[in-house]
């Protein structure tokens, strides 16, 4: 193993080539197939070739490199862990290159999977830079949902040698009835982004992808890439199957990470809560310096157009430097803005995760991170942007948005220096992937039973999934279920000469549209009257406007003008706009990292040290949580009584995230109502939970150690899944995966018009005339695993058990209960009757109707 | 009066409003219902959509239940009785029609809905009264889409009115009857159906159903 030299020669994967001190020609060509080919430069074998082909650029290879090469050379498989930036593409590639370079044959032989659906440009030109010192004329292309329709009939008939892809893409591609004898040719896969991928079901929907092409090909390497993760042993199983041990290459080039949080300069105005929290917006225009490039992340896309809007209205003259990113644009105008990143001429640009990943701008000077972290790996991943320099400094800057996230980045800034980053968990089995893959395998060339429930368990997933299972998830698609009596008229897959296959073409056709695990409300256009694409926006939020409505969008004032078509037509509106959407979806939870280190720093506020900047900036809020209630400490549970005009309130403290504290909400309703009957509704955020009630209810004596056991844990959870809404809203992904669901495609649209149901009908359809659907068992295993989040609920659980609970009374809500009262939710847990229950309603509402009069 | 029904006034006539989602006129001795849906579950797994059977069985149950309760003599189909034609099958027809001899003496009259239209004749055995658009009686008109008439006081579904109701800690969504001034909605009869929230005028009445009964909300 060579040494390495990080500081003098530098190598990058996924960018384009770089303005190097050792080359004084900076080089940027768009991505382009050398044609007519000219001879390879260099000599000797593929792998020397494009070492002389490394040296010429500059570059040295890392340790790591070279040993991700030898252990492909010596045909393992496994994962590449190195930090953003660092070279690990060509750490990935170069082994298989010169190994398909080496045998130069037709057909596919290297698979590049990504989990971005617009491939940057930048992937396919890394992958074909090196080309240039090899002999062997290899093809290097992508196939996504953007790749046009003449290049898709050709890459019918014929792929490339190199194919950078999507999981879906990847699906759909196995779909095609000569699947077989397309993949057979395969040497090496790469899943770039793999920690992206893994805790997902696009991940699991990958795992099955690959033990499919495993069995085409039976010789397949497989290399994923991954930033940090607490379980890379277990990234690293996940990717390569059952059947491969894995090889683990890691380099240890960790750069040092600045944290600072700006703090706010009087805490009188400073909200208590709210996300969307604007006081800090002067302070960041001032301390943006246009000359120094800069991301400015946010959590959510309302909170980016927002923050987009403040910015352009503070700083004018900004305009043309100032720029918004995120997922819902229009895909022409996010490519405009990271082309405007990369060649310098935007300054400024308001993001969210749509930046996290893949997308290679070259250095940006400085992060901001506006509103909580969230977590710790996210957030290194995100400073790592910054500085793109090996062993340089990466610098981020928290921007709270109110007061409680001060905690949040004070704790937040000593997990990173701990680099306490998280795990992610891939999901275990789950069963409406299967059925999706099943339909996959049967259009893709047929199945036999014992051979594809074989290959399905080399996937680390479904490692143990039961002869039951398999034939359930095969019964689903092929009868419906297993009470044939209620099906009559279903067929999906169907039995033909031994082989399962899928007959009926416009099912074929539905199962492809319908592909993917990514799901999310029907997405609605968004036009301009004049002509012109702006992007996408929910039906549920469209469905809501009235014409003449005006909102902010890809940082436009837009007036609604009608929906036609599952298109909203807009026109530049006059007026201020009055709203900005709402897109549903994965509203983060704390991590586990964060939540403990959150807990440790309140433990020292409490003790009175307020020596952290954050702390002693925050006091003001601490100190009035103090004196009203409590500071909450580690080592017990803070739970405060209250009575206000809306009912009487619980409230409980155990810093855990919102999802673990959804679940602990309904177990405790659950329980609750046990003592007495009553009707709770709920709320969750962060940091608690609330429990209210319109009737009186005795919440001191309640609170015994013996509300938090974990004896008939799991069947009390399921109970309270079942009373609340939990177990239905899961649903609807599952139902989508499944296939329940008709997706909201334009296209699909009119000939699915008479099955389009929602999911929690069909939920309520299947829970009184179908309950031991499986479906419906996984819908309240998945609320289990991640409410529990892999026993997260039940360590809660456990602490609170053998914590003290201080229960103190208060007359008003605290500063921390605040937040949780502005943002109650919908659950409910009841065992009320619902004539009961409507009766009261009615009498609030009488009482409310009677006041003004 | 039969605990769980809401009596009221309309057009100057007395009428019912039945927690099995239907209307009863006890005068003319009428049941209308909206909005069955039949075969819609058979719909669905026609399109590779694996829905357990079990609502039509349910719907047909209740709406004989409301039969025997209110000895109505005639039925009023208010529209949208079929789903599609493809759910229209054999064993949808032939349990239906189990169900019509059980009520062999009821007078059947089906007034045409948006899904209708693609059914063009109904299965003879279930021997319905076919009607395009209106059926005019009394004070009333029933037709499937809830538009006003001059003179009539109209009964219609089409949009399967639902309720929300909230008061601080509890919230809930229910099915409803919506009288406005001149058109009363009825509920979606089949269980299996979404629904619209209402949007309350001042003068108009909103009947929740919570169960096992009606109530006004």
């Amino acid at each position: 193993m060579q040494p390495t030299k990080p500081r003098r020669n530098r190598m990058r994967g996924k960018h384009a080539p770089e303005t190097q001190t050792e080359s004084p020609e900076p080089k940027r060509t768009r991505a382009k197939r050398p044609a007519p080919r000219s001879p390879s430069p260099y000599q000797g074998a593929p792998l020397e070739q494009l070492r002389q082909w490394f040296a010429s650029k500059g570059w040295t290879p890392y340790a790591f490199q070279e040993e991700a090469w030898a252990a492909y050379a010596r045909g393992d498989s496994g994962l590449i862990h190195v930090p953003t930036g660092a070279g690990k593409t060509y750490a990935a590639y170069i082994g298989p290159l010169a190994d398909v370079a080496e045998r130069d044959q037709k057909g596919l032989q290297i698979l590049y999977l990504t989990p971005l659906r617009a491939v940057s440009r930048d992937v396919e030109q890394a992958l074909r830079e090196p080309l240039l010192a090899l002999d062997a004329d290899l093809e290097v292309e992508s196939r996504t949902g953007d790749t046009s329709s003449s290049v898709r009939q050709r890459q019918r008939e014929r792929l490339p040698q190199v194919l950078i892809t999507t999981p879906e893409s990847l699906s759909l591609l196995l779909t095609q009835e000569q699947a077989a004898e397309n993949f057979a040719s395969l040497r090496a896969v790469i899943v770039d982004e793999w920690h992206e991928l893994l805790a997902s079901k696009r991940g699991t929907q990958v795992e099955l992808a690959l033990a499919r092409l495993r069995h085409f090909a039976p010789g397949l390497r497989i290399w994923a890439l991954s930033a940090t993760l607490a379980n890379l042993e277990e990234a690293a199983r996940t990717v390569v199957g059952t059947d491969r041990k894995p090889t683990l290459v890691s380099a240890e080039l960790q750069r040092p990470v600045d944290v600072e949080t700006l703090l706010p300069a009087e805490m009188d105005t400073f909200p208590w809560s709210g996300h969307l929290g604007f006081t800090m917006l002067p302070r960041v225009a001032e301390w943006l310096d246009p000359t120094q490039s800069t991301l400015l992340f946010t959590n959510t896309r309302s909170q980016a157009e927002r923050w987009f809007e403040g910015l352009r209205f503070l700083r004018p003259e900004w305009e043309h430097l100032l720029a918004l990113h995120h997922g819902s644009i229009d895909r022409e105008e996010r490519e405009r803005v990271e082309g405007g990143l990369k060649d310098g001429s935007l300054r400024l640009v308001v993001c969210t995760s749509s930046l996290d990943l893949g997308v290679d701008f070259g250095p940006v000077e400085r992060v901001i991170q506006i509103g909580s972290p969230k977590g710790i790996g996210r957030t290194l991943q995100r400073a790592g942007r910054s500085a793109h320099r090996p062993g340089a400094t990466c610098r981020i800057l928290f921007v709270p948005t109110h007061a409680l996230e001060l905690v949040e980045m004070a704790a937040a800034r000593d997990a990173i220096a701990g680099r306490e980053v998280e795990p992610r968990t891939p999901l275990s089995k789950p069963l409406d992937v299967l059925a999706q893959h099943l339909v996959t395998c049967a259009l893709g060339g047929g199945f036999t039973r014992e051979a594809l429930r074989d290959e399905v368990r080399t996937a680390t997933s479904y490692a143990s999934l039961t002869d039951e299972e398999f034939d359930w998830a095969l019964t689903l698609v092929r009868e419906g279920g297993p009470t044939l009596r209620a099906y009559p008229e279903f067929r999906r897959v169907v039995e033909v000469d031994c082989r399962f296959r899928v007959p009926d073409v416009r099912l074929a056709r539905l199962h492809r549209l319908n592909i993917g695990t990514i799901t999310s409300d029907a997405s609605v256009q968004l036009r301009y009257w004049s002509g012109g694409n702006l992007g996408t926006v929910e039906e549920s939020y469209v469905s809501r406007l009235k014409p003449g409505d005006t909102f902010l969008f890809a940082g436009r004032r837009l007036e609604f003008s009608r929906f036609k078509d599952m298109t909203a037509y807009v026109k530049p509106a006059k007026a201020k706009a009055t709203q900005t959407p709402r897109w549903g979806g994965s509203r983060l939870p704390l991590s586990t990292s964060l939540a403990s280190a959150m807990r440790r720093t309140l433990e020292a506020a409490r003790q009175g040290d307020v020596t952290r900047d954050e702390i002693a900036a925050a006091w003001p809020i601490l100190d009035a949580q103090a004196r009203l209630s409590r500071i909450p400490g580690d080592g017990r549970c803070l739970a405060e009584t209250c009575r206000t005009r809306d009912g009487h309130h619980l409230f409980l403290y155990p810093f855990e995230g919102r999802l673990v504290h959804e679940g602990l909400a309904a177990l405790l309703a659950l329980r609750l109502t046990r003592l007495q009957k009553a009707t709770f509704s709920l709320s969750v955020n962060d940091y608690g939970l609330e429990l209210l009630t319109p009737t009186p209810f005795p919440f001191d004596e309640a609170l015994r150690p013996a509300l938090f056991t974990r004896e008939r844990l799991v069947e009390d959870i399921l109970e309270s899944v079942n009373l609340s809404e939990l177990a239905r809203r899961q649903f609807r992904d599952i139902a989508r995966v499944a296939g329940l669901v008709m997706p909201g495609l334009p296209g699909a649209r009119k000939s699915t018009r008479q099955v389009q149901a929602s999911a929690a009908l069909l939920y309520d359809v299947f829970v009184k005339y179908d309950p031991d659907n499986l479906l419906l068992r996984q819908a309240r295993r998945e609320v289990l695993e991640q409410q529990f989040e892999q026993g997260r609920l039940a360590r809660t659980l456990e602490r609170l058990g053998a914590s003290p609970v201080e229960v103190v009374h208060v007359h008003r809500p605290s500063p921390l209960a605040f937040p949780l009262v502005v943002e109650r939710i919908s659950a409910s847990v009841s065992n009320e009757s619902l004539l009961d229950r409507v009766e009261r309603l009615k009498e609030r509402w009488s009482q409310a109707d009677a006041r003004p009069a | 009066m039969v605990p769980g029904r809401c009596q009221t006034r309309v057009a100057d006539a007395d009428v019912e409003l039945l927690p099995e989602r239907a209307l009863h006129w006890p005068q003319a001795g009428v049941l209308a219902v909206a909005d069955l849906h039949w075969g819609k579950t058979e719909s669905f797994q026609q399109h590779g959509i694996p829905l357990p059977l079990g609502v039509l069985d349910d719907d047909l149950a209740r709406l004989s239940s409301a039969l025997t309760a209110t000895g109505a003599r005639r039925l009023l189909l208010v529209g949208d009785l079929v789903h599609s034609r493809q759910g229209l099958t054999r064993d949808v027809i032939s349990r239906v029609n189990t169900w019509r001899e059980a009520h062999a003496s009821l007078e059947v009259v089906l007034i045409r809905g948006n899904h209708d239209r693609h059914v063009r004749t109904l299965p003879p055995i279930w021997r319905m009264e076919d009607r395009e658009e209106v059926l005019d009686e009394g004070p009333f008109r029933f037709a499937h889409h809830p538009e006003p008439a001059a003179g009539r006081y109209v009964w219609a579904g089409h949009l399967h009115p639902m309720v929300r109701l909230t008061g601080g800690a509890d919230r809930l969504r229910l099915p409803c009857f919506h009288l406005r001034p001149g058109v009363g909605v009825l509920p979606a009869f089949s269980a299996f159906t979404g629904g619209m929230d209402v949007r309350r005028g001042r003068k108009d009445r909103v009947y929740a159903v919570a169960g096992t009964a009606v109530v006004e909300v």
